[in-house]
């Protein structure tokens, strides 16, 4: 998600647009200019009853899921199960990293683990409930299922693994920011 | 396409009565979010399936086979990877140009490292991670998420040969 006004994403991917009708236009002439934006716009307007239902459910889940029951629930837990329920929480945080990275930056600071904090960004990142619908909708149900599936067991072993080797530094990230 | 339409048509529904039965004001308030992101992300949709367009015109098939085809091996799945990394932006821009990029021609095993690299290594995010969680945990965080990539793609790659 992103904030209003053409950020440098925004410019960096109208820079894109422009060099590749450039291309067009070299390979074939103004026709193929129009090709590519006829075609852009046909695909967009396929996927358009999708993508409807995809910001439709990303907008409820974000007002049904509350930001700080979750990061009541997450507090200076640890363990196994701090690491576990830190990747249900990561899975269900709705908005973007503007969103989640100020909450685990919280989490720190209350005295949650090395493991819970890397188990709750990875399940941010790979198991997303509020970005599925777009994954679903633009990527298909195919490639959506196969990197749901392939990733399910990521979260929690990063989690894990993170807190056994190298679990003691956490101090030493604690006091670096402060 | 109009299997998965209304599937997710039917989970909108669902969710939306649910959050009517709440009756604090939360399915308003959630289809006001949702319009809202929308308002907002449009002209990043509009831009990236112009690209989307471009891609398909210029059909750069024999380019995406070469550097990530079904038979790129271990080499397309690393240059997945790092493609995945310098991805900008939400979902909403990278989703599609993927999808262009699947469709014409690239292996499975590449489209699905790219996928899990945007979304747990994507270097945009991480300047979001740096002042909340500082460089160490960060560097700690991207050296262990480095596996996920190249996993799901070698497993992408070996299980569906492509």
């Amino acid at each position: 998600m992103k904030r209003r006004g053409p950020d440098r994403t925004t410019l960096f991917l109208i820079a894109v647009v422009i060099t590749l009708a450039g291309l067009a236009w070299l390979r074939d002439g103004f026709p193929l200019v129009v090709d590519g934006l006829s075609g852009g716009a046909s695909e967009l307007l396929q996927v358009t009853p999708l993508l409807l239902a995809a910001f439709l459910i990303a907008g409820l889940t974000q007002v049904l899921i509350s930001r700080d029951v979750i990061e009541r629930w997450l507090g200076s837990q640890s363990g196994w199960r701090g690491i576990l329920l830190a990747c249900l929480g990561g899975a269900l945080i709705p908005g973007g990293p503007y969103v989640y990275y100020p909450i685990a930056g919280s989490l720190l600071h209350s005295g949650a683990g090395l493991g819970v904090l890397v188990a709750f960004v990875s399940a941010k990142n790979l198991w997303s409930v509020t970005r599925l619908p777009y994954e679903f909708a633009l990527l298909g149900p195919r490639l959506t299922l196969i990197r749901y599936a392939a990733t399910f067991l990521l979260p929690p072993i990063f989690g894990v693994a993170a807190e056994a080797l190298f679990g003691s530094r956490i101090e030493s990230i604690r006091e670096a920011l402060q | 396409m109009i299997q998965s339409t209304l599937i997710m048509l039917g989970i909108a529904l669902a969710m939306w009565i649910y959050a009517r039965r709440r009756g604090d004001d939360s399915a308003r308030r959630g289809v006001n979010v949702g319009w809202q992101t929308l308002k907002r992300t449009l002209l990043l949709l509009l831009i990236a399936f112009a690209i989307v367009g471009y891609v398909e015109v210029l059909a750069p098939q024999d380019l995406v086979r070469s550097w990530i085809g079904p038979d790129s091996g271990l080499r397309g799945v690393l240059i997945g990877t790092v493609a995945g990394m310098l991805l900008p932006g939400g979902p909403y821009v990278v989703f599609p140009l993927i999808a262009a990029l699947y469709q014409n021609g690239a292996g499975l095993g590449p489209t699905l490292a790219m996928i899990t690299s945007w979304a747990a290594l994507a270097l945009l995010t991480v300047s979001f991670e740096l002042p909340f969680l500082g460089w160490r945990f960060s560097l700690l965080r991207l050296s262990l998420g480095l596996f996920a990539p190249i996993l799901v793609g070698l497993l992408g790659w070996l299980a569906f040969t492509g």
